[in-house]
């Protein structure tokens, strides 16, 4: 028995000492190489269609520059958004990392943690180099904190053609023909409009198009504007709930909507097994769906959201970005030069042309002449004759007002909000945030 | 001279040959990281909770706001009312499954090994692993559950488990039961073991059937372990966090928060690192003071 337990404590000591001993031996190997290491952090997972054009820009830099290596953490979409603030916290921030633009990145602008890059940009018309209204979600109060690398992507309705063909369908023009098309799917015991809402911001796509479509994107920049000129207790936003309402009661969705996940495919794989007719989702879709399911992609087409008969808004407006995934150099980071240099590997050509390899339009300019893929044209087209482009709200808006935004929505969807509570609630999250 | 030489030896040899010395001097690392990350932090969320603050950069000092912002706000409310909820399931139904399944072991059926082994499986998944498996049962379109009800005709129950406001939380609940029963179960199997064999041998003799015998011998001699597990259940049902995260993320709309979740998502999701800690500081509070309670209580019966 004694000499169990002596066997036992002795393996245990041995795995505890090796344990030590790899951790040393790193340690040592770093000092003894002498160079430098930038960190970069991402979404680029290995299920990232876009992860080659980042592996690509690295490898690329750290030929041209031997001392100097980049070292890549590409962490999950929702969980990065986390490991981030964490970091940043902590104040343990990589050199370099990505956010989304607008409010959230705004956040940590605000708490001076993001190093300003609009001398960069001057200097060798380096700002040529993006389109026009793609820089304007890492620009705040004229100076520019991070470059857009991925995605020119309006949301869109995306459809299988042989199911349209099936049930004898054309895209629709206007929000009435859309009702049509519903009906139809639900005769034929098919699930209008497949959504996965546990995520929260897929649903939120359809606020956002119903408030653009009702009254134009000037409404949501007055009521989130600080002198409250408008109000999400507005006509435009009640009404935009009320339709939400009125698809969820006509069963234009799945039930279980609220349990579904978008990062697990739950939605996408509904149009797989033909048991859903469309899917509202960015036109990163048309890429995701081609990883997935071939055949479904090959039957893919889209059309934009359609217009409201006798409504004030638009009818060629876009939700989405123009420009999405920015990279931003960190304040603390010791070799700001290099890591800027490095976000310039990021958006040169080859990375442009990596990109569009893999069915990701970048916010290059002139890069609608590298469009081979007629997708990818109409896709671009959508965005080229865009009267207006709305960031996503929850983007856009400071954090926690996005965080109200995003479980009011859940809650209209569920049944348990009522479009006049989730305006309310807005507008006191609104109000909270500009009262401290 | 030589007599003092000779008392400090003999003081440093009494030093050393003590085990409290010894003990501090090894449990002086422990020590250290228990400071540094247990306690310390306490003092200091308290501290953080008055500020308003988003986790980065510098916080501004805004007194007592939060705390009256935290009593006027209706989701966490909601929030320590589902703890409640938890906690008082947990002790109905994981404790009384947990010592059934323990009797049941115990009592020389064939198999036991290998039923053992079995019901002590959740224990072994890892919490992720274990919310992502009940996601996937609880999955309304390919969800094992629904499919299951709808195989054996009982369509009528087929219900958005995890995605409507009513069920969300009771849903976690049973995954959550499901995972810990086998911890309370391996504590009351140690426990039934430790009591002598004799007991029941003169129980028998003097004719006492097995109800009897469980609840004249058993229970009695489970008290401390069974009081044990009712202070580890409701601390763990208070702390709650992995689970509920992972299968819901406190959702929809908040229906399956529970005070850490809302925690979690208001210090990293909404940024407001401040407010976060006061959620923090006051689930601190709540699960401290409850457990007093019920030690006070039952120490007193004693």
């Amino acid at each position: 028995m004694n000499k169990k337990i002596f066997i036992v404590s002795l393996i245990l000591m041995f795995i505890f000492m090796f344990s030590l001993v790899e951790v040393e031996a790193f340690s040592l190997f770093d000092l003894f190489r002498r160079t430098e290491t930038i960190t970069l952090w991402d979404i680029r997972t290995p299920e990232d269609p876009a992860r080659a054009a980042v592996e690509d820009a690295i490898a690329r830099f750290e030929e041209d520059h031997d001392n100097i290596e980049i070292e890549h953490v590409p962490i999950q979409n929702d969980d990065y958004k986390t490991r981030l603030s964490v970091a940043a916290a902590a104040d343990d921030e990589p050199d370099i990392f990505m956010t989304w633009g607008g409010g959230g990145l705004k956040n940590y602008v605000d708490e001076g943690m993001v190093y300003d890059i609009t001398a960069y940009l001057e200097e060798d018309n380096w700002r040529d180099n993006f389109l026009d209204a793609a820089m304007n979600n890492s620009t705040f109060e004229g100076k520019t904190y991070g470059v857009p690398v991925t995605n020119v992507a309006p949301a869109v309705i995306w459809y299988r053609e042989d199911m349209f063909a099936e049930y004898d369908l054309t895209p629709p023009e206007t929000y009435e023909e859309l009702l049509e098309i519903i009906e139809v799917f639900k005769e034929n015991d098919i699930v209008p409009f497949t959504l996965a809402n546990q995520n929260r911001w897929p649903g939120s796509m359809y606020y956002m198009y119903f408030v653009d479509r009702l009254a134009g994107p000037e409404v949501y920049r007055a009521a989130v504007s600080p002198d409250m000129a408008g109000s999400f207790t507005d006509e435009p936003f009640i009404e935009a709930g009320q339709m939400i309402r009125d698809l969820v009661e006509m069963d234009a969705f799945p039930a279980g909507l609220n349990a579904m996940n978008e990062d697990d495919g739950d939605s996408r794989t509904m149009l797989y097994t033909k048991d859903a007719g469309m899917y509202l989702m960015g036109s990163w879709a048309y890429s995701t769906i081609g990883m997935e399911d071939e055949i479904t992609q090959e039957q893919l087409n889209f059309f934009p959201f359609p217009s409201i008969e006798g409504a004030d808004g638009t009818t060629s407006g876009i939700v989405g970005t123009v420009g999405d995934n920015f990279y931003s150099v960190a304040e603390k980071c010791e070799n700001k030069e290099m890591a800027v240099e490095f976000l310039r590997y990021l958006t040169d050509e080859k990375a442009k042309q990596e990109l569009l390899a893999v069915g990701n339009i970048p916010p290059i300019s002139g890069v609608a002449d590298d469009l081979d893929d007629p997708m990818l044209q109409s896709i671009f087209r959508v965005v080229e004759e865009a009267e207006s482009s709305q960031l996503w709200y929850d983007q856009d808006l400071p954090p926690e007002i996005a965080q109200v935004h995003l479980n009011q929505l859940q809650g209209l969807f569920g049944g348990d909000v009522t479009p006049e509570e989730k305006a309310q609630a807005m507008a006191d999250a609104i109000e909270d945030y500009y009262a401290d | 001279m030589e007599k003092i030489n000779s008392d400090k030896k003999r003081i440093i040899n009494n030093i050393l040959k003590s085990n409290g010395f010894f003990a501090f001097l090894f449990l002086l690392p422990a020590f250290f990281f228990f400071t540094l990350y247990l306690l310390a932090p306490i003092p200091l969320s308290g501290y953080y909770s008055l500020l308003r603050w988003s986790g980065v950069g510098e916080g501004v000092f805004i007194g007592l706001n939060n705390w009256s912002r935290l009593i006027r706000d209706s989701t966490f409310w909601l929030a320590v009312g589902n703890n409640f909820k938890l906690v008082f399931l947990s002790l109905l139904i994981q404790l009384p499954t947990a010592l059934f399944l323990a009797v049941v072991l115990t009592s020389k059926i064939k198999l036991d090994k290998f039923f053992k082994t079995v019901y002590f499986f959740p224990m072994l998944l890892s919490t992720v692993a274990i919310g992502v498996i009940w996601g996937y049962i609880y999955n309304p379109n390919v969800g094992l559950l629904n499919n299951f009800l709808e195989a054996v005709g009982l369509e009528h129950l087929i219900l958005d488990w995890l995605g409507s406001r009513r069920y969300a939380i009771y849903s976690t609940i049973v995954a959550i039961c499901w995972r810990f029963v086998p911890f309370h179960m391996i504590l009351y199997i140690a426990g039934i073991v430790g009591i002598p064999e004799q007991l029941y041998e003169a129980a028998e003799i003097d004719g006492a059937n097995a109800w009897v015998s469980f609840r004249h011998i058993t229970l009695p001699q489970l008290k401390t372990v069974i009081k044990n597990s009712v202070v580890l259940s409701i601390v763990g049902s208070l702390k709650i966090f992995a689970e509920i995260f992972v299968m819901t993320g406190g959702g929809p709309n908040h229906a399956s928060e529970v005070m850490a979740t809302y925690m979690y998502t208001t210090s990293f999701d909404s940024y407001r690192m401040g407010y976060g800690s006061t959620i923090a500081v006051s689930l601190f509070l709540i699960a401290f003071s409850v457990s007093l309670i019920f030690l006070y209580l039952t120490r007193k019966k004693q």
